[in-house]
């Protein structure tokens, strides 16, 4: 009796889905932000601010200076990463529920722009540095960080085991390598995109026969035994053998070699009283500069208050805290990474970053992810 | 006679409206996700499920979650069985106190069983100290993993024993009764038999037939919790995904039309099959639990103790040792909220500090302060407890009058029915909110009450489990008593049922408040949509974050000790309305 009731229950749910076609099926997909008006949420008085949860600019004390300058209540929304950030907005587009976005990437922006889930902005755009603003420079977002992903690796475990530092990817799908890397996933991770946007050009611009080859390089350390996490921080700090991962719980360590910023090395070194083995293989065209933007949801309730918040980021007394609060670089010229405890010193500056464009991520980000997930099953 | 007529006609029509409330709660969610992606994919229930196997990591996830539930619920039965004979065999001094102590794991929220373990495997602590290094898998660990070619063992091992803690009052719940009220004599009068002369063949004739179903059950419903845990296996597990870990990392980008689609390939494939999985372990567990029944209560509970006697040695350790295992994890967590790791010259120390708690409270490093979600938490607890106890009281009081009034049937389809939600575990569910919400109402994301639902969604289930057992043993001769005395409607219910249900109705109570607090999938996937944390949220987001700032993992053991404190404090407080005889419940 209960068994038969089980599977009916099972049925019961693919017919019933299959009546409920029709209007309902189109309640929340009726409107295009692109075509359509998109209704502005109902008006709390409260500044709604979509962010990842790792996001540490906005400490207790700079959100009361700005409610206190401003007068503005504000509620932040997190979500896991940068990805969660544009699937929040995806899944909501015909009912926002925040008017201010934090934190998308310029991996993730052109999705966000060719499905006009942003508005414009009335922020000036002054001093910024010339790497922020290449990639985008329009109306509707903003950077307000930046940073190069790159390839870290643990000097100490590389000697003791008396592996030469790789000169080349191609190095990586070595035997000594075998087993020794970890990386994020590009489909769920924002520094993994941004890495495996990096090696097409790399492998684009390589000499000979090695042109164009990025998915057989993936295919090849993954069957060099390339250890594939679903996030960055999983990468780091569960198999990274060079990170803080190492005296945290749940870690197994065995990668010598991972996918994080160039300055890592700086912020460990920071944190840890200038001392660290963790530093960056900085390979032309083997990194990706990475720009966060701000910008104003389309259906934004407090527009004006969203507009005040974005000028109060882009502010030298705010922005230039980046590498302390967010652990990335301000864009704002004349800004630099601290001094003390080796933050500077250890954080490498990349020779020759990836030339990856919006046009090329908006063209391209669909099917590397899809080539990458068929040469590394 | 009309006020009574009218009184019944009134019961009838809240009865049925809540039993239909309940059902549509259920089931559309439900139906309105799957037909959201079934639209997105463009695929029906049958090619979801025939293409599971080339969903990117499902497999895998599959073999996997078979595999930690298998050995979870053996594991289970290995250490609990131990102890719950034990316990049962003599007569302990604050039998009671004992009991609730060995009960507590099942109540304690999973994120903070995580953080437990987790404290337990790090580099100081207690386990390594003993040799037994689960984190960097050196001494005993490393040369068993040497041995038998398994990579990495130390943190599975860690999942199940974690497991096995959660899951150990299960066993006692379902072995302690058969064993403390069978008749000594069966065993004494075995023993002079040829058929019952060693150990062994005692086992098999009579200790495997009696406590055998109930051991069952109780492993079939560890494998059901293990089969669906998420916070555990997050964090203990990192390099493992579950199938529940797989839907929940897909799930925020899948149902969206035109994006992401392989996202709700892998939602919908492995949706169905964990459904499928999830139906045949619940219809398992409930035809164990009718053999289990019908061995039931041969003897008075305090006849057989006395019979036994004193307990040994033998039996002191091995309470002791459950006792010292359950308690472990708590004083873990308590203890690593006060420690901090400092460097000097590239070496790694600790010190004592009270700045996670004060991290913690504060709210600083851009986390809710664990005060305002405290309030969250306690507000949904709140809600839920008032809206599920009744809810499935009333489910559980229609089951047994359906059963009494001949509609035997029905009455088991409506049980059945009510379990559907732990068929779907709290992913599943949050996803169903999710999807299936926005679907009908996307407006609904903006309510601070969202996550009270499926909260109660989850929690009704163990009320009617709860309840149902203190209906079917309910004394009918009060009820008649009371017509005899021409009672009203109301006074007759208030005199011979409430008054008999008031026990299994705080133990329903404070099982709704403490699942509720501690819930984390569906909160989990729900407060993403809106800022309205939980304390459970709270402690994952803290130890998700970067801890590049040693300052992250005291705040988040400190938020973590936290909501330990708070659900014990709850349940403590509710159980203190119970009587001191009554055994209902866990």
């Amino acid at each position: 009796m209960k068994s038969s009731l089980f599977i009916s229950a099972i049925f019961l749910c693919s017919t019933l889905s299959g009546c409920l076609t029709g209007d309902l099926r189109s309640a929340d997909d009726a409107l295009d932000p692109c075509e359509d008006t998109i209704p502005a949420r109902d008006s709390d008085g409260v500044l709604h601010i979509l962010t990842y949860d790792i996001f540490q600019g906005y400490t207790n004390e700079m959100i009361e200076q700005f409610v206190n300058q401003s007068g503005i209540e504000v509620e932040i929304i997190r979500t896991d990463d940068a990805g969660g950030i544009l699937d929040q907005m995806m899944l909501t587009k015909s009912a926002p529920q925040a008017d201010l976005m934090i934190g998308l990437d310029n991996t993730y922006l052109p999705t966000a722009l060719k499905n006009c889930l942003l508005i414009e902005h009335s922020a000036q755009a002054e001093n910024f540095t010339q790497s922020s603003m290449e990639f985008y420079e329009g109306p509707l977002a903003i950077p307000f960080d930046e940073g190069d992903v790159c390839l870290n690796y643990d000097e100490d475990a590389l000697s003791n085991a008396n592996m030469s530092v790789p000169t080349s990817l191609w190095n990586l799908t070595e035997p000594q390598w075998n087993g020794k890397m970890a990386f994020p996933s590009p489909i769920t991770s924002s520094p993994g995109r941004a890495f495996l946007a990096a090696t097409h050009d790399y492998f684009n611009h390589q000499p000979g026969n090695e042109s164009g080859n990025a998915s057989n390089w993936w295919k090849a350390i993954a069957e060099n035994n390339a250890i594939f996490t679903s996030g960055w921080t999983e990468s780091y700090t569960t198999y990274y053998t060079g990170g803080y991962g190492q005296y945290t719980e749940g870690y197994i360590g065995g990668a010598y070699i991972t996918v994080s910023y160039c300055h890592s090395p700086g912020v460990e070194a920071y944190f840890a009283e200038n001392y660290t083995h963790s530093t960056s293989l900085t390979l032309p065209r083997a990194s990706f500069h990475q720009v966060e933007y701000a910008g104003v949801i389309n259906g934004a309730a407090e527009v004006d208050a969203a507009q005040q918040f974005i000028s109060y980021l882009i502010s030298q007394d705010v922005n230039s805290n980046m590498p302390i609060y967010n652990s990335m670089y301000s864009v704002l010229n004349g800004s630099e990474i601290p001094e003390n405890n080796g933050y500077r010193y250890h954080s490498d500056i990349t020779p020759r970053s990836s030339y990856i464009t919006s046009e090329m991520i908006e063209l391209h980000m669909e099917s590397w992810l899809e080539e990458w997930t068929n040469s590394t099953k | 006679m009309n006020s009574q007529a009218s009184f019944l006609s009134a019961e009838k029509t809240l009865r049925l409206s809540v039993v239909l409330v309940y059902l549509a709660a259920c089931i559309l969610p439900f139906v309105y996700a799957l037909e959201r992606l079934q639209y997105v994919t463009g695929w029906s229930v049958f090619t979801a499920l025939s293409e599971f196997s080339s969903q990117s990591g499902a497999m895998k996830a599959l073999k996997f979650t078979m595999l930690e539930s298998v050995a979870s619920a053996l594991l289970t039965v290995l250490i609990g069985l131990p102890i719950a004979w034990c316990l049962s065999k003599y007569s302990w001094r604050r039998v009671r106190i004992l009991r609730a102590l060995l009960a507590v794991p099942f109540v304690t929220p999973a994120i903070v069983a995580s953080m437990g373990f987790l404290s337990l495997i790090r580099e100081d602590g207690l386990l390594a100290k003993m040799g037994i290094d689960l984190r960097l898998e050196t001494g005993l660990v490393g040369k068993f993993a040497q041995l038998s070619g398994w990579e990495h063992p130390g943190h599975f091992l860690a999942l199940i024993l974690a497991h096995a803690w959660f899951n150990l009052s299960l066993m006692i719940r379902f072995v302690e009764p058969t064993l403390s009220t069978l008749d000594p004599r069966w065993e004494e009068q075995l023993s002079l038999l040829p058929g019952g002369k060693s150990r062994f063949s005692r086992m098999k004739h009579l200790w495997i037939p009696v406590i055998g179903p109930a051991v069952m059950c109780a492993a079939a419903l560890s494998f059901l919790f293990s089969f669906t845990s998420f916070a555990l296996v997050k964090w203990l597990t990192p390099n493992n995904d579950t199938l529940e870990s797989v839907m929940a990392s897909a799930g925020s980008s899948a149902g969206i039309v035109g994006y992401r689609i392989d996202s709700s390939e892998v939602v919908y494939s492995v949706a169905i099959v964990q459904f499928i999985i999830l139906l045949m372990t619940l219809w398992l567990t409930s035809t164990l639990q009718k053999r289990y029944t019908k061995r039931l209560s041969q003897l008075s509970e305090t006849n057989v103790r006395n019979h036994h006697g004193r307990p040994t040695l033998a039996a002191k350790i091995v309470l002791l040792v459950g006792i010292v295992f359950t308690i472990l994890p708590f004083v873990s967590i308590v203890v690593s909220s006060f420690r901090m790791r400092e460097y000097s010259n590239g070496i790694s120390q600790y010190e004592w500090t009270l700045a996670g708690w004060k991290n913690a409270w504060n709210g600083d490093l851009s986390t809710m302060p664990v005060s305002e979600a405290m309030s969250n938490s306690l507000i949904y607890a709140l809600c839920t407890l008032i809206i599920a106890l009744p809810i499935g009281w009333i489910l559980a009081s229609t089951i047994f009058r359906l059963e009494k009034s001949g509609w035997s049937k029905t009455s088991k389809a409506l049980d059945v029915a009510s379990m559907l939600p732990l068929a779907v575990s709290a992913i599943m569910i949050g996803l169903g909110v999710l999807l299936g919400g926005l679907r009908w109402y996307p407006q609904m994301f903006n309510w601070f009450l969202l996550p009270v639902f499926p909260h109660v969604l989850l929690t009704v289930p163990f009320v009617v489990r709860v309840m149902l057992p203190a209906y079917f043993s309910l004394d009918t001769s009060f009820q008649e008593q009371c017509r005899v005395l021409h009672l009203s409607p109301l006074q007759t219910w208030f005199h011979s049922t409430l008054m008999f249900l008031r026990g299994p109705a705080v133990v329903a109570g404070s099982l709704t408040l403490a699942f509720s607090i501690g819930e984390f999938g569906a909160s989990w996937l729900l407060v993403r949509s809106g800022s309205w944390d939980t304390l459970s949220v709270v402690v994952d987001q803290l130890m998700g974050r970067p801890k590049f700032d040693p300052v992250v993992y005291p705040t988040a053991m400190a938020a973590a000790s936290i909501l330990m404190i708070l659900t014990f404090v709850l349940f403590l407080a509710v159980e203190r309305f119970r009587e001191s005889t009554d055994r209902s419940g866990f």
